[in-house]
């Protein structure tokens, strides 16, 4: 063992010890200083976050044995998973006071669940995707369900338990095949194995089939997709908010790994089959959003549309220049949806005063007068997910729209811009509810879920005015990856 | 037809009976004891491909407790054990139907690929549970999975300990 | 001696009867059986394919399968007893409060 192979998993290290003292620190907090654990727990992310910072100018380097590397790309995830993380803190800390959820296994549960999707990012060897998949998934399983004996909240952790179980099925089932055709679950090995020709390609292509079914539960692709509604909207919100924008990149972030640097072999078998995928996801995900009135049933069929747009990622692989575009555009994507997301959600908390009535969209009505900041934020994340002027969503989307387009699949760019125009009825229907309608709704005040949603509307906003920095941080974050 | 052979087909019979029984079966305990006659052919095939050790495991773990905790489980929710409403849901002609292409994929796709497997196995090395258990404490090999998983297990440890917790 | 095909096949079928009982049962325990049947048919697989590779990585992937497994079920069992307490039903489509 050496110390590179720590310097590569420090990060991972230090928040998993991080939530083991989180968990005994509670045991001597009295009860009243609970809410000093949520700020326990954003410091250590904040701590792994300035050690990931730290590291992303470093080289290349595998650890382990080749079990996990730390290159551009693991970095640019870790960061995002970490602040997926603060804003999950930020999110949850009054919120739970309120839902009377606030007990101290909450944080630790949510820093072992970013620990597993930092693991996801660095995983080189399919032993630690499947591991990291699932120590990620433990912790939203009974976060899910973390406000029971309320019934909305304990049927949501079941059925995520229950569907993830089953999605872990396939991966698993997914990983023997690929490790039957290849003799291997090193992605380096596997790799390896097919340019050698030793692999069994049928086998392999069956294997990966597999995988792509299990982590199209994950990223809830159509038609994988159907528990999505039902756990966002019954999970508490601050859970939801995490797991949409945490679990959904954790998942894409596998995909990216096995399919974007183990499978280029396969890509022209797989490559028509991920365009299907992400036609039928953005056509089925946006069609029903319309037709929703809760809004957090919207936000979940629209986080399904949304995961359709990073699956066209997927789509152009048979070209070399459109695919490193391609999955730099989708880590670009993946960041511009996690602020969007997560401040439409934010916003939903702040709207969300009793906890027992379902939020409506008519219950956006006349926001714009009663608290004209939250409006406008709101009003950046919906053009945002729509993906207009001037946010980041817009940028994401011309550098996925323009790979897809290089890679020779101009229908499927069709697709994403008409569906696009769909999804623009129902997100920008709320934002005439706030501006035109009368209402009055009721707001909750909290500093640090505003100063959530505030850094999220201007990060969105100022950063998409001058967004190439941030796209040569997502180029370089794939340029080792193929 | 040798002696391997013969265990083969019939660990195989006894894996696919019950695992349909568990699949079909309306009295929840009966389900999950054939659950346990599946799990214990399975383990006998791990002995039949050589892998002892892993058939022990399979025994104590998934038997021993993985089985036993759902014996419990269906004891401790007994009120459904024999409802009279149906066990399957309205659209078990289209799960058959998905399971069955997915079977005839695999099974298409594996025919090319298994026969060609099909020769002679070099002996398992006698020192081979050695070689397992260095494997997973070796920091070239599988000391990494090995600690994430005992992280995992913290957390769905503090993670069911708090659900079962009652709450009033 | 046994073609390494006929373990695949076996295990293949095992596994397309775990789906089939995840996708046509309604109760939540048999659903989770069902699944447990899934990944001892994906361990199956594995245990042969290693005999193929003589590579004994297979196996120690099994082993972690197995320790996940006991996890899944510490989880999966205590959420489906909680639910059984509020509810005295694990019917899953009766967990109906979320439905429209």
């Amino acid at each position: 063992m050496t110390i590179t192979d720590f310097s590569v998993i420090l990060p991972v290290t230090l928040l998993t010890a991080w939530a083991s003292i989180l968990l005994l620190a509670e045991l001597f907090l009295p009860r009243a200083q609970r809410p000093f654990l949520a700020l326990l727990a954003a410091l250590g992310l904040a701590l792994t976050l300035g050690i990931s910072l730290a590291q992303s100018a470093q080289e290349f380097a595998p650890g382990f044995g080749g079990m996990v590397v730390r290159d551009g790309f693991s970095n640019f995830l870790n960061v995002l998973f970490l602040l997926t993380g603060l804003f999950g803190v930020a999110l949850s800390y009054r919120y739970n006071q309120r839902a009377q959820i606030e007990r101290g296994e909450y944080y630790p549960l949510l820093l072992f669940s970013v620990a597993g999707m930092m693991l996801m990012g660095q995983a080189a060897d399919l032993i630690v995707v499947f591991l990291a998949l699932e120590l990620l998934s433990f912790p939203l399983y009974i976060l899910s369900a973390f406000a029971y004996p309320r019934p909305q909240s304990e049927e949501a952790g079941l059925k995520y338990f229950l569907l993830g179980a089953f999605a872990s099925g396939f991966v698993v089932y997914g990983i023997a095949l690929t490790f039957g055709a290849s003799g291997s679950t090193d992605l380096a090995r596997i790799v390896a194995s097919v340019a050698a020709g030793s692999a069994n390609l049928p086998l392999l292509t069956a294997g990966a089939g597999l995988l792509l079914v299990g982590f199209g539960f994950k990223v809830a692709a159509v038609p994988f997709h159907m528990w999505t509604p039902d756990v966002y909207q019954g999970a508490p919100t601050s859970v939801t908010a995490f797991m949409a924008a945490g679990a959904k990149t954790a998942g894409f972030a596998a995909l990216l790994r096995v399919f974007g640097a183990a499978f280029p072999a396969l890509a022209a078998d797989l490559s028509p089959l991920m365009a299907i995928l992400a036609a039928v996801t953005m056509l089925f995900g946006n069609l029903i959003a319309v037709a929703q009135t809760d809004m957090k049933r919207m936000l979940a069929y629209s986080s399904i549309a949304q995961a359709g747009y990073l699956l066209m990622a997927f789509a152009p692989f048979e070209i070399e220049a459109a695919r490193t575009m391609a999955v730099a555009g989708a880590l670009f994507y993946l960041l511009a949806y996690t602020l969007a997301s997560f401040g439409s959600w934010g916003v939903v908390i702040a709207l969300e005063k009793d906890l027992d009535r379902h939020l409506s969209i008519g219950d956006f009505a006349g926001l714009a007068r009663r608290s004209p900041w939250l409006a406008a934020a709101m009003t950046v994340f919906m053009l945002s997910l729509t993906g207009l002027p001037p946010t980041l969503g817009l940028v994401g989307k011309i550098y996925l729209f323009r790979a897809v387009i290089e890679g020779g699949m101009v229908w499927l760019a069709v697709i994403g811009a008409l569906t696009s125009v769909v999804s623009a009825f129902y997100y920008l229907r709320i934002v005439v509810n706030m501006f035109m309608r009368e209402g009055e709704p009721a707001v909750e005040r909290e500093w640090w879920l505003e100063f959530a949603i505030g850094a999220a509307a201007v990060v969105t906003v100022v950063v998409s005015l001058w967004p190439f920095p941030l796209f040569e941080w997502a180029e370089w974050a794939v340029m080792k990856l193929f | 037809m040798d002696a391997s052979q013969i265990i083969f087909f019939l660990s195989a019979a006894l894996i696919l009976v019950s695992a349909l029984f568990v699949v079909t079966a309306r009295n929840l305990v009966h389900a999950a004891l054939w659950l346990i006659a599946t799990l214990f052919g399975v383990a006998v095939l791990y002995v039949l491909l050589e892998a002892g050790f892993l058939a022990v495991v399979q025994v104590v773990v998934y038997i021993g407790a993985i089985a036993i905790l759902f014996i419990f489980a269906v004891m401790l929710t007994r009120r459904d054990l024999l409802s009279q409403s149906s066990q399957t849901n309205a659209n078990w002609p289209v799960a058959l139907g998905v399971s069955a292409l997915s079977l005839a994929a695999i099974a298409f796709i594996a025919r090319g690929f298994g026969f060609s497997l099909d020769r002679p196995l070099a002996p398992v090395p006698t020192d081979s549970l050695e070689r397992l258990g260095q494997a997973l404490v070796s920091p070239q090999q599988f000391v990494l999975p090995f600690e994430v998983a005992s992280v995992l297990l913290v957390a769905a440890l503090v993670g069911a300990v708090y659900v079962a917790m009652n709450k009033k | 001696m046994v073609p390494v095909s006929y373990y695949l096949v076996l295990s293949a079928i095992l596994f397309s009867l775990g789906a089939l009982g995840v996708l046509i049962r309604r109760n939540s325990l048999v659903i989770f059986m069902s699944i447990e049947l899934m990944l001892n048919a994906a361990n199956l697989a594995f245990v042969a394919f290693t005999r193929v590779h003589e590579t004994f990585s297979g196996q120690i992937f099994v082993f972690f399968v197995m320790a996940v497994a006991a996890a899944e079920v510490a989880v999966g069992l205590a959420l489906i007893v909680a639910i059984y307490r509020s509810r005295q039903s694990v019917d899953i489509d009766q967990l109906s409060s979320l439905k429209g």
